[in-house]
């Protein structure tokens, strides 16, 4: 053991091995049936279920499988989905498809009767007119343990190549490597990072190394690499997390872009419903002023 | 790398960064966002409003502060808004308050913009060069006029600078905002009083989204008392800025045609 600078206690690694240490710890480390039932429960709990939307029933095949498309377009996060909102879903009729409900520390998703910009939900859409466009609103944190689970429900084991996947999503400025300080970054801003298979232009510059991301997005790219599907993430880093107008419209570039155009008919009207959206749920936090 | 030297206030990091004051930055961009206009004449401070929670009382939500309130003869001559964490920037602008009032007393002449400003900067410095506190995590704009009838737009920061400014935002899209003012902030737009109110009211509503309900705003004239806008006010301004916006796209298309 060590004490830092700070008063911190810290255990200093030893290589001289803890050999004594170790038989102690397998003994604690046995299961109990107990252990084996708490074990259980949790993952019966933490599970990711997709569910159809008319009868709520379970899907027993995978999302894909039983609704093959072409296009996939995956939002994820809170200005993601409102920019999707505003400016895809608002032309054409979109029909939901279905729905996973998922439960973890940090969330827990709602029904998708009357979903508000400040709650947890994913949802699946595909549209009327051309049911091969795939489109799934997730503003709902999907646990690491729970993102495989998520994939195999969705995408299924054994996915079809001849699909494009565009992921849209936010993560925080302050995440951005770069020796600039983040004060002079000209957030927000756009980044893209795409798989092997995307062979089309990004709408953006490219992330530069150490191109790390986090989260459902990156299981998903990775996945769609794994895979060899084309995809491709939009990601936009902003100063602001929680539903933000400057934010959102920093999404517009992708409208040009292959995967998604077509489907934004009404850009004029995509930005008053994006101003309805802002004005639901702007209370002023106690905190900062 | 920040990991290893961003929990304490007291160690810099190897390439020169304090993490601390840094991170207070961001913690200023969490908060509302506030507009500060120096024009020939007047003074303006303008701030988004959101709506307040149902049951809270609305009156203690101000943002807007007076930091010295001279009595009898003299008007209120300093104004200032502290953005970021609300405590600290209450506990702030009491020691602020206390000083403009210990400095009349003392020299028997009212604080300058400048002194007062130099006042909270060195005290917002000493709190990031202490063991075991922290920085405060708030940015001020302090406008007013001084005795010499000439108007002042100060801003602070976490790390203690101060610096002056003709026109400056802070808060949330601070940096949207000061792009708004680079563009328009002309020495036409400042030197009548009311197109001065306005640019501030335009520069707020760049990044509010819901329009002058959600906009609070504060003048000093010269020699004139402190004012507060009230809702009606704001939103006649809006609207003749509206007006203005469509005629002036009006004559855009006309041009194009």
């Amino acid at each position: 053991m060590a004490a830092t600078f700070f008063g911190e206690v810290v255990k200093a690694p030893c290589r001289a091995g803890t050999e004594e240490e170790e038989e102690e710890e397998e003994a604690g480390r046995r299961e109990t049936p107990e252990d084996r039932e708490v074990r259980r429960q949790l993952a019966r709990k933490r599970e990711v279920r997709l569910l159809r939307r008319q009868t709520k029933t379970s899907l027993e095949v995978s999302l894909l499988e039983k609704y093959p498309c072409s296009k996939f377009i995956i939002a994820i996060g809170n200005n993601a989905v409102a920019f999707l909102s505003s400016f895809v879903m608002n032309s054409g009729v979109w029909e939901e498809v279905g729905c996973a409900k998922l439960w973890n520390e940090w969330c827990r998703t709602v029904d998708t009767t009357h979903l508000s910009p400040s709650e947890s939900f994913c949802v699946f859409y595909h549209l009327k007119s051309n049911p091969l466009v795939f489109v799934c609103q997730c503003s709902c944190y999907v646990a690491e343990d729970q993102q495989y689970q998520w994939l195999e429900k969705v995408f299924g084991s054994c996915p079809r190549r001849n699909m494009q996947v565009t992921i849209l999503t936010c993560r925080h400025v302050t995440d951005y490597k770069t020796s600039e300080s983040t004060g002079s970054l000209p957030s927000p801003f756009l980044k893209a990072l795409k798989t092997q298979n995307f062979k089309d232009t990004a709408c953006c510059s490219l992330l530069e190394q150490p191109n790390i991301i986090h989260d459902l997005p990156a299981a998903v790219l990775s996945y769609c690499q794994v895979w060899k599907i084309p995809a491709i993430l939009y990601l936009c880093y902003t100063e602001v997390m929680t539903l933000d107008l400057i934010t959102v419209e920093a999404f517009k570039p992708i409208l040009s872009s292959r995967s998604l155009k077509g489907l934004a008919k009404n850009i004029p009207q995509g930005t008053e419903i994006l101003k309805k959206l802002m004005t639901t749920n702007e209370i002023q936090s106690n905190i900062y002023t | 790398m920040a990991s290893r030297y961003d929990r304490a206030i007291t160690v810099f990091s190897p390439d020169g960064h304090l993490f601390q004051v840094e991170y207070a930055q961001e913690a200023v961009k969490k908060g509302s966002t506030a507009v500060g206009i120096r024009g020939t004449n007047i003074v303006v401070l303008g701030v988004e409003k959101k709506s307040v929670a149902k049951l809270q009382d609305e009156r203690t939500v101000r943002k807007i502060c007076a930091l010295d309130d001279h009595v009898c003869m003299y008007f209120c001559k300093i104004l200032t808004i502290f953005i970021g964490l609300t405590a600290d920037a209450r506990v702030v602008i009491n020691r602020a308050r206390v000083e403009c009032q210990s400095h009349k007393l003392t020299v028997e002449d009212p604080v300058t913009v400048e002194y007062i400003t130099r006042f909270i900067a060195t005290l917002k410095q000493k709190y990031t060069q202490s063991n075991g506190r922290r920085p405060f995590g708030i940015s001020a704009l302090i406008v007013g006029f001084d005795d010499d009838g000439i108007p002042r737009l100060y801003q602070t920061d976490p790390s203690g600078t101060y610096h002056a400014w003709k026109a400056n935002a802070i808060g949330r899209s601070a940096k949207t905002v000061r792009e708004f003012l680079e563009k328009n902030y002309t020495e036409d737009a400042i030197a009548n009083d009311n197109e001065a109110i306005k640019l501030a009211i335009r520069a707020l509503l760049e990044v509010v989204q819901s329009g002058g309900k959600n906009i609070e705003l504060a003048i000093i004239r010269r020699n004139q008392p402190l004012k507060m806008f009230s809702a009606k006010e704001i939103e006649l301004q809006v609207t003749e800025i509206e007006k203005e916006k469509e005629e002036a796209e009006k004559k855009k298309s006309k041009k194009n045609a």
